[in-house]
């Protein structure tokens, strides 16, 4: 139908307001109580209008458009009434706008600019309610509240969980949480609905969650942003939730194509910005998306992307996590991709260096024959060739992933003795079952992830006693509190904040001499600056000592491409080397990080390369059709109690017996379990963000 | 009665401003706060309503309150602000010289806004003890021993003080009606 607004012909739907179809329309009707997501209640009359025919001014949000009426926005009646309403809600409401953290996107501010009016005929009144910034997520200004109601309709009504409503202060009403309860006690789910639709700066997210540099959305949803892959967790949370584990492998499988390898042993960036953390724990995300992948069908299979042979060729060089991931996404573009590993198995550090108690042989076989699948030729065992002879036998691209593969040695005092290892080697020693020594009493230096992995190796492989000496303090090391927690419980002596001195032994090991560090720091110019501790020497009696204090690539000097930092490849942002068609990604490029941040410049390698090779660049893949899911998310007992699951472990004592895998899955209970715990920070985004009548 | 009948039937000894603030502050549309009008509307009534029992009334505030309320009247979302306009509207209509003797700052006829009230002592009861003179905080009492006190009203703070502490009942409240005193402390007739 159709309906005219100050003489123009507009569009209008059948139980559409005069509100909805105006705006819809891009003609601007004053408002501020109504919200596009939220049931119009008319409290505030900003959208006062007269229609054709009625005496008195009527209200845009709660009259239905009708075939032929003739509206007015502007009339004299209701502009009265609209600037009255308006003054009467400046009347009451803080003048200090530049010292509110809403100010400039506030829509009351906008509002009352657009109107040109002031409060000055009318007695003024400041209803201070004190601030209540003691939840770690939501902060509560009501003091400049205007009783709009979104809130609590938003609350109520859109998200069925009933914690907001009107409450009574000594000095008037406002929004809030009535019984004088915490929003913990009061069973708010912190879906963050109350402060999204807030026209003003009374409900607003704690100023430590927004971080400058990220832009809004990544701000709502940290964990989905912080994921180098960009995995969409919230939405495989929710799958998981509601027991569709082969929708929520599907989610990951669009952005990864290891989600089992992942679901083991990912550094988990995510969790570390989820915000339930600021509650009590984060979300296991990391064992929910191994939960996924073990419960899977693969029926996201049917769906994807294959496109025509484009006749192009590619070459990868290394087959870890980096590789492989360029080569799914390439082969799937239609270029014919060839894999060029010096080991005998494919995986890299996953295969090589990551201990099988945490990633065993069959989880990663079985991804990776998921990825050949696809089509790609993996030549295995083959010596290290260089990009521009690969160029010449007629690849049009070529990609340089060989990882960071050799161990560093410090020169320290007897660190070329025989019972002297480094971690890669010992490390891929180990997993290839090939007989290694091993000392019975094993000193492990450095403080990261792979000391651990070498210690607990060591323990599996029959040391007596392992040790662990590292600079930084408990706080400061790079491994996690898990591998920290779970070495320990096994055994692992941990002397951090400590230095090693040297080696002591003439021809072979006898023991490492460490003392205690006071203070350790990175100067101005990022050198590192070791203060010691007088008078704490001891010697560790060991017969074995293992280096794990970084590693980095190895050959690179050969491949003719531009170096930085020593060994790693140079490359601009598109992952170009200073060899035309010639590529890097991955720990050769970046120095060790984490397999995800590998597959993650698998990735960007493969756009950049399809480009390259003719193609649109575009590797996105979409699994799943569109479902938008429910904004009602209702009330949970004791929801923010919920404690984080944690899976069933084998007993430290068996586990050090050998190198089965040290955690179960979690059951499909436990994940269902442990996804409800999620505050669905995403359905957040859902909502109408109403435009300011500058926009219009 | 209901408050518009209030209004109607104004007795000679209730104050038509202090009846509606009373009414205004006793009003549900204080505890609601889902509507503009409502909401914010009872707050202006209030306050100025306040102002005007204390003296404060400024020479607006009738227009303003009959703009406010014609507009109370027909945007609260319910009736119980429509009706607390009605009333409003009504009291404005028959009862505005009492508003505008307050507004005036002339005087509160039932002689209930305490601020338009004067304390006065009168020479014929005055027997120049200085009692009430020790009462008064504000030294607004003027005399000595055998002289009749004066109350300076520029001084005087209506708190009552003085009639507390004066055993020959000879200081007297008044209202718009005054009584004939001694500008200056003469001496005692009695």
């Amino acid at each position: 139908m159709n309906i005219i607004i100050d003489g123009k012909e507009i569009e209008a739907l059948k139980g559409q307001s005069i509100l909805d179809a105006a705006l819809k329309a891009g003609i601007f009707i004053p408002h501020l109580c109504s919200h596009p997501d939220l049931e119009a209640k008319g409290g505030c009359r900003l959208c006062s209008v007269e229609i054709d025919g009625q005496s008195e001014a009527a209200l845009a949000c709660k009259t239905m458009a009708k075939e032929g009426m003739k509206v007015t926005v502007n009339g004299v009646k209701a502009e009265k009434i609209r600037k009255m309403a308006m003054e009467l809600i400046l009347a009451t409401h803080p003048a200090d706008c530049t010292g509110c953290p809403k100010y400039g996107k506030c829509e009351l501010q906008s509002m009352y600019q657009y109107l040109g009016v002031s409060p000055q005929r009318w007695r003024k009144k400041s209803r201070i309610v004190a601030n209540n910034d003691s939840n770690p997520l939501v902060s509560h200004l009501f003091t400049r509240c205007v009783r709009c109601g979104r809130c609590i309709r938003a609350c109520q009504d859109l998200r069925g969980v009933k914690v907001l409503d009107y409450i009574r202060t000594d000095t008037g009403i406002c929004a809030g949480v009535p019984g004088g309860k915490t929003l913990k006690e009061a069973g708010c789910r912190f879906c963050g609905a109350c402060i999204e639709v807030c026209p003003t700066g009374s409900i607003m997210d704690q100023v430590k969650i927004m971080k400058e540099d990220r832009s809004y959305t990544d701000n709502i949803v940290p964990c989905q942003s912080t994921c180098p892959a960009h995995i969409n967790v919230p939405q495989y949370i929710r799958y998981i939730r509601e027991g569709d584990f082969d929708k929520a492998a599907a989610v990951i499988r669009e952005k990864v194509p290891f989600p089992e390898t992942l679901g083991s042993i990912c550094n988990h960036a995510c969790e570390s910005v989820c915000k339930r953390s600021e509650l009590d724990a984060p979300l296991s995300v990391c064992k929910l998306k191994r939960a996924a992948a073990v419960n899977e069908s693969g029926v996201w299979k049917e769906h994807v992307r294959k496109e025509p042979a484009t006749g192009k060729k590619a070459a990868i060089i290394g087959a870890g996590p980096a590789g492989l991931t360029a080569a799914y996404y390439l082969a799937k573009k239609g270029h014919e991709v060839t894999i060029f590993e010096k080991n005998e198995k494919a995986g890299g550090q996953c295969r090589y260096g990551i201990p099988s108690y945490r990633l065993p042989d069959e989880i990663l076989d079985r991804e990776i024959q998921t990825i050949l699948e696809v089509g790609i030729d993996l030549r295995t065992g083959i010596p290290l060739q260089t990009p521009d002879q690969l160029l010449d036998q007629g690849f049009h691209s070529v990609l340089v992933s060989i990882g960071t593969h050799k161990g560093t040695r410090l020169p320290l005092t007897g660190s070329d003795l025989p019972q002297v290892s480094v971690n890669t080697d010992f490390l891929k020693q180990a997993r290839q079952g090939e007989t290694i020594y091993t000392g019975s009493r094993v000193m492990v230096l450095g403080g990261g992830n792979v000391a651990y992995d070498c210690a607990r190796t060591a323990l599996r492989l029959g040391a007596k006693e392992v040790h662990i000496t590292c600079l930084e303090d408990e706080q400061q090391m790079t491994a996690t509190p898990e591998e920290i927690r779970e070495g320990t419980e096994e055994g692992v002596i941990l002397h951090s904040a400590c230095s090693f001195l040297e080696i002591t032994g003439i021809d072979k090991v006898e023991g490492v001499e460490i003392q205690k560090v006071k203070k350790f720091y990175f100067d101005d110019r990022r050198k590192a600056v070791i203060e010691l501790e007088e008078g704490t020497n001891q010697v560790i009696e060991v017969d074995h000592v293992i280096f794990a204090v970084g590693q980095k690539p190895e050959g690179t000097e050969e491949f003719g491409l531009e170096l930085t930092h020593g060994p790693y490849i140079q490359v601009d942002r598109n992952l170009n080397t200073s060899m035309k068609g010639v590529y890097a990604a991955g720990d050769v490029v970046t120095g060790t990080q984490s397999v995800i941040a590998a597959i993650a410049a698998g990735r960007r390698a493969a756009e950049e390369m399809d480009l390259y090779l003719g193609g649109d660049g575009d590797i996105s893949e979409k699994f799943l059709d569109e479902e938008i899911p429910s904004p009602y998310i209702g009330r949970m007992e004791n929801f923010a109690d919920q404690p984080r699951m944690e899976p069933k472990t084998e007993a430290p004592k068996l586990r050090t017996a050998g190198f089965t895998m040290v955690e179960q899955p979690f059951t499909c209970q436990q994940a269902r379990c442990e996804a409800d715990r999620c505050l669905q920070c995403d359905l957040r985004l859902q909502l109408s963000k109403p435009k300011l009548w500058n926009e219009y | 009665m209901n408050t518009l009948d209030k209004v109607k039937n104004l007795k000679e000894t209730e104050c038509i401003v202090d009846l509606l603030l009373k009414e205004v502050r006793a009003n549900q549309c204080q505890t609601c706060g889902k509507c503009v009008f409502g909401y914010e509307g009872i707050t202006q009534l209030e306050m100025i309503l306040s102002d005007i029992t204390e003296k404060k009334g400024r020479s607006g505030d009738l227009d303003l309150l009959k703009d406010l309320s014609e507009t109370m009247n027909t945007q609260s979302l319910c009736e119980t602000g429509s009706e607390i306009a009605q009333v409003i509207l009504t009291a404005l209509k028959i009862h505005s010289a009492e508003f505008e003797e307050h507004i005036g700052k002339k005087g509160c006829k039932a002689g209930i806004c305490r601020k338009f009230m004067t304390f006065h002592i009168l020479a014929d009861q005055c027997t120049g003890c200085g009692d009430c003179m020790d009462a008064c905080e504000e030294d607004a009492i003027l005399g000595k021993t055998r002289f009749i006190h004066v109350i300076d009203l520029d001084e005087c703070t209506q708190c009552g003080a003085c009639i507390n502490a004066c055993e020959e009942d000879a200081i007297i409240k008044a209202g718009i009606i005054k009584p004939k005193c001694p500008k200056k402390p003469i001496p005692c007739k009695r």
